[in-house]
This record gives C-alpha cells, sequence and structure tokens, in this order.
C-alpha cells in the first residue's frame, strides 16, 4: 500500500505506507452543540492552531522551524453557509489546464472505497456527500453540501434529517434525488466494499454489519433509511450520534447514483456530481478531468472551479516533482502536487529562496507518529516511563532532517489539529530533546529493574538503521539492554499486528478522522479493542481510561468536551503507552503560472478547489 | 527446422510453467497478509475474513495455483473485483487493474526503449568498432577505444539527469523524455525517446565497440582473408564482404544475451526519465508484493527472453551456412 504515506519524513520511517497515515476529519462535540439549534447557528470551535504551545527550540536543526498553519478553528455552519456559490478568491480567473504530478494514481475513486486523505483530495473534484467542509482563510467550517443544511435531529442524534437542494444534477443532467443518497449509504454493505470507514454500516444495524445486510443489489434494502420524497433522507441510528453529521462528511460517505452503478467497476470510473468529470483516465499514468456541465455552483458552498481542465500524471517521484517545480519551465509553471512533498535534500535550498518559498504550501499535518510501548509485555509503568525519559528526540528528527522533514516534536497523544488539545509535556522532553539518562536511571532503580532488556522492531532500511543506533545509544546510556530486531518494510504491519508480537517497543502513526478526540484516543488506546492486528498496537487497558472514553464521548459541548479528551490524553501518557515522536508537518511547492494553491488542514495536502491559471 | 521450433516450443512452454510455480510459492512465504491492502484504516475482523474470501486465499495453495492456471484460458470471475476475461492473469492487489492489459498496456514502452536502444547501440557499437579495426593503431582507433571504455564506466542514473538538465531544462533542444504511442505521432515518439535511447545504449555501444574491433582483427588475420587478398580482392571489399560475417556470429550471440539485459536496463531507464513500462510495473510489484503483478511481469520477462534465445538460434543459421538446425 503505497502511497498512503502523507508528507514528509515517510522515507523516514522507513517508508512505511501506511493506511493509518491518513484521514478525514470532521467534528463531533461540536456537531452535537450545533444540532441542538438545529443547525443553525454557527458554533465557534476552539481547535489551537499553530501547533500550539512549546516546540522544539531550532537549534541543532539544520532548517529553522517554519510557520506551520493548522486549523485556527472550525464552526458549524447552517443554511446560510450551506448556499453556493463557494467563497471568492481574490485575483482568481477562469479558464486554462492544471497539471497536478504525484507518485502514485488513486487506488480508489469509487466514494465507497475512499479511505486515505490523498485518495479525499482528488474526490473533492467530482464526488459531493452530503455535508462538507468550506475553506476560506484558513478557516473551516461544516456546511450543507448536497444537503440544504448540516443535517436535524430531535432527538439528540438518533434520528437525522437531510434536505437535498434544488437543482442537483449528476454529470448527464438527471437529478440528484434521496433514491440515490439512500443507494449510496446501501451498497457500503456489498461484500466488494471494504476499504472504507464502517462507521454508519455498523450504526445503521444491529450486531455484525456483514450478516445483517448485503446491499441493494438483490433488491433487499435497509429499513433505517427512509425517504419521503424525492429530496428528503431520514436516517434512524441504532444509538444517539450527535457528530453524524460530521461523520457524513466523509468522502467514503460520498454519493453515487443508482442508474450508473457499475458496482465492482465503479472504482475505476466514478459519476461525477461534481464540477469535474472524468474524461479519459489510464490506471498508474495519467487522469484528464474536464468541466461537468451540470454542476451548478450556486449549490455548492465549497468548491471553485476555476481552470477549465485537469491533467494529472501518475509516477513521479519526490525527487522529480521538486526539481521540476524549481526549474519552474514551461507546463511546469502550471503544475501543482496534491501529496509530493519537497524531496528532503532540496529543503535547505529552497528556504533559502525566497522565490521558490513563494511557491511553497506548508502545515502542520492531522497527522501525528509515535514509538508504541508495549504494556502487556512492559507491565511496570515507571519502565515505561524509563523509556521516555532517555528517548532521543532530538537526534531522531536529526536522522530525518531536522524539522522541515519530519515535524514538530511532540509530546501528548493528540494533535494540534484536534479540537481541546492541550500542550503539556510530562517527561521534560522539550528541555533536554536528547534524553535524560540519569532521571531514566533513577526511575528503573525506583522499578527495581536497573537493566531491563527492550525489543524494538523497526523497518530495515538506511534512515530506520541510523534511528536505531540513536535509540540504541540512548537507551543504553540508561541501563537498558536494546535488542533490535529489523524487520522487512513490506511486511512490518503484519508482523507488530498480532497482541503476542514478542516486541517491546515499534513505531507507529495515526490520524483522527474528524478532529474530536473521539478517533484519535478510542481506536488506539480503548482496551476492550485489543484484538490481533486492531489498531491498540499499546495494548493499553487501564479501566479508568475505558471508561473515560465512553464518558467524552457522551458529552455534547465541543468545549467541555475537548477539555475531557486533553485530560485522557495526559492519563494515557502518565502511563506511557507510546513514546510521542512528531505532529508531522507538511511542505510542498508549485509553478509559478498558478494562483490559490493552498494548505489543507483536513487532509494534510495541498488543496485544489481555489487554484487558478494566472 | 520444424522439430527443431517445437522442441524449443515445448521446452519454453515448460520453463514458464516452472517459472509461474516457483514466483507462486516464493510469494507464499513471505509473512505479509494482501488482505490487510484491501481493509480500511480501522478494519474490522469481519471484513478481512471476507477479503480473504473474496481473492480466494481460504483455498489451499495448490487449489490457487489451479484457480490461476485455469483462469489464464479460460477467465475468472473474481469477487473484491468483477469479471477478468481470458487470458486472466489476475488482478494487480496495488492497482486492482487486469495484469494481462496493465502489462499490455505498458509494452509498447519497454519495447520502444528497448529497441530503440538497441539499433542505437548496435549502429554505433559495431560502426564505431570496424571503424576502429580498419583504422588499428591509428588515432581514430584510439579515439574509439578510450571513449568506449568511458562509455562503459557510466551510469543511467547519473547520465540520464545530468543529459535531460543539459539538452532539456538548460537547452531547450529535446523534449523532456516521455513516450508517445508510435501509431499516434512517430516524430513525437522519435525524439520524446532520443535521450533514454542514448543513454541506455551508451553503456551497451562501449562493448560492442570493443568486441567488434577484436573480432574483426581476428577474423582479418583469418586464412580466408589472406587468400581473398592473395587473389587481388581490394582491402575494403575482403572487409565489408567477407570479414564482417564472420564477425557478426559472436556479436549475434552477445546481444541475443544482451537484449535481456537491456530490458533489466530498461527498469532503471524508465525510473530515471518516469517512464511507466513493464520495468516500473516490476518494481511496484515487487515493493508491494503484489502477487498477480509479479506473477505477470516475470512471465512477461521470461517469455521475452526464451523468444530471443530461440530467435538467435535461428540467426545462426541466416548468418553462417554451416550450422544447420536439427
Amino acid at each position: 500500500m503505497s502511497r498512503t504515506t502523507p508528507a514528509g519524513p515517510a522515507a523516514g520511517n522507513g517508508g512505511i505506507t501506511t493506511w493509518k497515515g491518513h484521514m478525514r476529519s470532521s467534528r463531533r462535540s461540536a456537531a452535537a452543540a450545533a444540532l441542538l439549534m438545529a443547525g443553525a447557528l454557527a458554533l465557534a470551535g476552539c481547535a489551537k492552531g499553530g501547533g500550539g504551545g512549546p516546540v522544539a527550540s531550532a537549534g541543532g536543526t539544520p532548517v529553522q522551524a517554519q510557520e506551520n498553519k493548522a486549523v485556527s478553528a472550525i464552526t458549524v455552519g447552517g443554511a446560510e453557509e450551506s448556499r453556493g456559490p463557494a467563497p471568492a478568491v481574490p485575483g482568481s480567473k477562469r479558464g486554462g489546464t492544471v497539471t497536478m504530478i504525484d507518485r502514485d494514481d488513486f487506488s480508489h475513486l469509487d466514494p465507497g472505497r475512499v479511505y486515505v486523505n490523498y485518495l479525499s483530495t482528488v474526490s473533492l473534484l467530482f464526488t459531493r456527500q452530503l455535508t462538507g467542509y468550506r475553506q476560506e482563510n484558513g478557516r473551516l467550517t461544516l456546511v450543507g453540501d448536497l444537503a440544504t443544511d448540516t443535517g436535524t435531529t430531535t432527538d439528540g442524534g438518533r434520528t437525522w434529517k437531510f434536505t437535498l437542494k434544488e437543482g442537483l444534477k449528476w454529470q448527464d443532467g438527471t437529478p440528484i434525488t434521496s433514491a440515490d443518497i439512500r443507494h449510496s449509504f446501501e451498497r457500503l454493505y456489498a461484500p466488494f466494499i471494504t476499504e472504507g470507514p464502517t462507521y454508519v454500516q455498523q450504526w445503521l444495524v444491529e450486531g455484525d454489519y456483514r450478516k445483517a445486510y448485503e446491499g441493494p443489489y438483490d433488491g433487499m434494502s435497509l429499513d433505517a433509511i427512509k425517504t419521503p420524497d424525492d429530496r428528503t433522507v431520514v436516517f434512524t441510528l441504532t444509538a444517539p450520534h450527535p457528530d453524524f453529521n460530521f461523520t457524513v462528511a466523509m468522502t467514503g460517505y460520498g454519493a453515487v447514483p443508482k442508474a450508473q452503478d457499475t458496482k465492482e467497476r465503479y472504482d475505476r470510473k466514478p459519476f461525477s456530481s461534481g464540477p469535474y468529470k472524468i474524461a479519459s483516465r489510464v490506471t498508474d499514468k495519467s487522469m484528464e478531468l474536464d468541466r461537468n456541465p451540470h454542476w451548478d455552483p450556486a449549490t455548492d458552498p465549497i468548491r471553485n472551479a476555476f481552470p477549465d481542465r485537469w491533467h494529472m500524471e501518475f509516477g513521479v517521484q519526490a525527487q522529480n516533482s521538486t526539481d521540476r517545480f524549481l526549474a519552474d519551465s514551461g507546463a511546469d509553471r502550471t503544475t501543482m502536487t496534491f501529496h509530493n512533498p519537497l524531496s528532503p535534500e532540496r529543503v535547505q535550498e529552497v528556504v533559502g529562496d525566497p522565490s521558490a518559498m513563494a511557491r511553497s504550501v506548508r502545515g502542520l499535518t492531522p497527522y501525528t507518529t509515535f514509538y508504541n510501548i508495549n504494556t502487556k509485555r512492559i507491565t511496570d509503568v515507571k519502565v515505561r516511563q524509563a523509556i521516555i525519559k532517555a528517548w532521543p528526540a532530538k537526534q531522531i528528527q536529526l536522522v530525518h532532517g531536522g524539522e522541515a522533514n519530519s515535524g514538530k516534536i511532540a509530546t501528548t497523544v493528540l494533535s494540534p489539529t484536534v479540537i481541546g488539545y492541550e500542550a503539556f509535556d510530562l517527561y521534560g522532553t522539550l528541555a533536554k530533546p536528547t534524553g535524560d539518562p540519569e532521571a531514566a536511571k533513577a526511575l528503573l532503580k525506583e522499578a527495581g529493574q536497573p537493566n531491563p532488556t527492550i525489543v524494538y522492531a523497526y523497518n530495515q532500511t538506511p534512515t530506520q538503521e541510523k534511528v536505531t543506533v540513536a535509540i540504541r545509544e540512548a537507551l543504553t546510556k540508561a541501563g537498558f539492554k536494546v535488542v533490535a530486531k529489523p524487520l522487512n518494510a513490506g511486511t512490518y504491519y503484519d508482523a507488530i499486528g498480532p497482541v503476542d508480537n514478542g516486541f517491546d517497543v515499534y513505531w507507529g502513526g495515526w490520524a483522527a478522522d474528524w478532529p474530536t478526540g473521539s478517533t484519535a484516543i478510542q481506536p488506539l488506546f480503548d482496551g476492550r479493542l485489543i484484538a490481533d492486528n486492531a489498531t491498540n498496537y499499546s495494548h493499553l487497558n487501564v479501566p479508568e481510561i475505558n471508561a473515560g472514553i465512553d464518558a467524552a464521548n457522551a458529552i455534547t459541548d465541543p468545549v467541555e468536551a475537548g477539555k475531557a479528551w486533553a485530560a485522557l490524553d495526559r492519563k494515557i501518557m502518565e502511563q506511557a503507552a507510546v513514546v510521542p515522536e512528531y505532529y508531522r508537518t507538511y511542505f510542498g511547492l508549485y509553478g509559478s503560472g498558478l494562483g490559490g494553491v493552498e494548505f489543507d488542514p483536513m487532509t494534510g495536502l495541498q488543496y485544489p478547489l481555489n487554484v487558478y491559471v494566472k | 527446422m520444424v522439430r527443431f521450433f517445437l522442441r524449443r516450443v515445448a521446452g519454453a512452454a515448460m520453463i514458464m510453467v516452472i517459472i509461474s510455480v516457483v514466483t507462486f510459492v516464493l510469494f507464499y512465504a513471505v509473512p505479509r497478509d494482501p488482505a490487510r491492502a484491501f481493509c480500511g484504516k480501522i478494519c474490522p475482523p469481519q471484513n478481512l475474513a471476507l477479503i480473504r474470501h473474496n481473492l480466494g486465499m481460504d483455498d489451499p495453495l495448490f487449489v490457487q495455483y489451479w484457480h490461476w492456471l485455469a483462469g489464464v484460458f479460460t477467465g475468472r470471475d473474481l469477487p473484491q473485483f468483477g469479471e477478468c476475461a481470458a487470458p486472466c492473469l489476475g488482478y494487480s492487489f496495488a492497482t486492482r487493474e487486469p495484469v494481462f492489459s496493465a502489462i499490455l498496456d505498458r509494452l509498447p514502452v519497454t519495447l520502444s526503449v528497448t529497441f530503440g536502444a538497441a539499433v542505437v547501440l548496435l549502429t554505433f557499437g559495431v560502426v564505431t568498432g570496424m571503424i576502429a579495426a580498419w583504422q588499428q593503431g591509428r588515432p581514430l582507433d584510439k579515439i574509439a577505444s578510450a571513449s568506449s571504455v568511458i562509455g562503459a564506466s557510466l551510469q543511467i542514473y547519473f547520465v540520464g539527469p545530468l543529459l535531460v538538465f543539459f539538452a532539456v531544462d538548460t537547452l531547450g533542444l529535446l523534449p523532456r523524455p516521455a513516450y508517445v504511442p508510435i501509431t499516434e505521432d512517430p516524430g513525437r515518439w522519435f525524439v520524446h525517446l532520443l535521450i533514454p535511447w542514448l543513454v541506455l545504449s551508451i553503456i551497451f555501444t562501449a562493448n560492442y565497440t570493443r568486441m567488434t574491433r577484436s573480432v574483426m582483427i581476428e577474423q582479418l588475420a583469418e586464412d580466408y582473408v589472406r587468400t581473398a587478398r592473395a587473389k587481388g580482392m581490394s582491402g575494403r571489399t575482403v572487409f565489408l564482404r567477407f570479414a564482417w560475417r564472420g564477425a557478426m556470429i559472436p556479436i549475434v550471440t552477445i546481444f541475443g544475451v544482451d537484449l535481456a539485459t537491456l530490458l533489466g536496463g530498461a527498469i532503471i531507464t524508465e525510473q530515471t526519465f518516469t517512464l511507466h513500462g513493464i520495468g516500473e510495473l516490476a518494481v511496484r510489484a515487487v515493493q508491494n508484493t503484489d502477487l498477480p503483478m509479479l506473477l505477470g511481469v516475470t512471465l512477461v520477462g521470461a517469455f521475452a527472453i526464451v523468444t530471443l534465445t530461440i530467435l538467435v538460434d535461428v540467426l545462426y543459421a541466416v548468418i553462417d551456412p554451416r550450422v544447420r538446425l536439427r
């Protein structure tokens, strides 16, 4: 699975292509509050941006820390904000062709099979959901996309009603109806849809959703979705989910026309509800988009569609694209990338070149990386804390080429892009970023294990070999005996997946599906979810934390929920279940002939919807 | 001749089956579960089980192989991907496209690069070698020999970007290397591939210069050349009508082997110039542990080499009347 790695030092982590790395976010508790006001009131979220809080000092880093924008505010819009057209972009012009070059082709285009951020980015151009995020000057608003508003509920989030806008059309001019929306959700139960998110599927039926329903293709339908008329869809969930309107903003819940559903083959060529349609596509090589004449900007509060055409080319490695952007010649002047980051060896050159910096896109992604500590094997919390104390965060960052290539050194589980994030540093990592062997020794003495053995599993790549040397040195200084176990990059997750994996410490990464603690914390630290290949890789199972997760999930006030998640973050760090590594950053370039190229804080990639040819 | 052909073709088919079995078995020795790649970020166990079933991974290994082999001739219906018409080599685990059409689609790129480069290197190599042999010991010989040593010590990934930088980015003499189908525009096909051809052939040309030179010199010292000369034939006639024929035999032998190497070299060339050929497919298949694609590419590679070997054997007979195929 390649490509799923987001920007930055994926290479640093051995190019593990992690399917975990991706996310689309939405926001749970704000939704709850908003829906209480029938979605009519905009409600300020309180995500603090800018990587909030202290960051690693730039001293010793090869490249100066750069400003990384995070989500500064997320609000929930009502009917007013959900009206088209999208916010104007100063200086924008209509027409021309934008070229997009990237390493990988899009592995999926069928909305039901889209989960990772890179696929969501391209889907913005031709797939619409019931709701979506409107970006304006770095501010995000959840708005109705196909729906007239962000949905209404009268029973605390169990029943959700969405009304479709008037004048919505598919690329063949036929109207988008409530039957299509119903079909879009029902088909997610078909056996061939396995790659997308599974939240809604599980919320609409009791028990194992695979057994409860097998999709609409044999004529069966789902009772939980009602379509009283052509423009109304009503969902009845098995339990209240006050954030349902954020969940359906995921590309995975995008609209698929009933009449054009080609099942398995839909993945090759989806039918457009957005401003562009797929004109041609050659797998792994290229894709051409041209305008969908039936898309009406007046119905769309999210999408600007300035270029007449998109020409996309795949198979371009980061080094190659970086050099092309730097050369900025010919057709490359109107070229951008969605994902390809700046190649590490060019960072220094770009930072020192104002004209290149003017064509750069930077920001803080929702993606965090960390080293899992297997709490099933290292049961003494003092020993786990000693690992964090002794950890060589700075040395590792240097191996990865400094902050510009990797990210800010992290000290928490939650990313600064999550609502409620609180900056704290329980183990003084930022004060002593190279590790504190003396303090670690003291903790090991208290634990009565002055020389514990640590089995560290890693991806065997040149970079990870260097990281391993740094870890071994630092931990040995504190008294640990380090046994390094190299793993093959292709089978890394298969090796660490079993609960009984035989390793003590191993790398991982995560991004929340929406920017609240819910999907950031629960999948990783809910002890009730421990299973082979499940996401709780540290196998942490603390009843107090499990209960805290349930409590936080039930809070409807976004500010209070944020506080609860931050408190849980602190508890998890007290348990020393992970050594946080980075809040990952994105740093990429584009051609000088383009305007409106922005950073997308939802995906951590470049944003296509405001781009225009100068 | 016919018996020779039939025997070789049967042998080739055997080799292909053996290679496919070995690749298949080797893949299963890798401790990796391809089903994981078809599951979402948060993957419920029932989805994983469903995917394994969809991919036929819950069958015994030999049953899976049999299904694959049968699919080549009769086609298959794969639940995860849909219908796959014969000859069905399965669907790529990574890109979800049919392996056979992916290979067919990319074959022209690799063939264009390989055969274009082969033409360039044979022409340049043999001509410079002949000149060197003709001019033996004189400045032209020295220059040809020296430049062949330099050429042989260069690498594609070094010369490639360098040439692109000068010829494309700086001087703007040539377009950026790309593949334009020859059926679409032969002219653009030619100019866009010129750099890859030159780069790929530089390394091999050197060998051919040196080889042609030494074989020609050897031939020129042969008795039949002396006889021809003694009979009053001019040096040029001897050189151009007789000696080269003798020299061609070892060159054709080596060329047959080198063509296979050239196909391998295409992997690096394609990576260097972002050309979407079989080489790129092979690299990705290995990176992604993409069994169906790996099998497909391996078989195509094996097929090419086996075919070329047979072809070279036939060529012997054409060049050298002493060889009779039995």
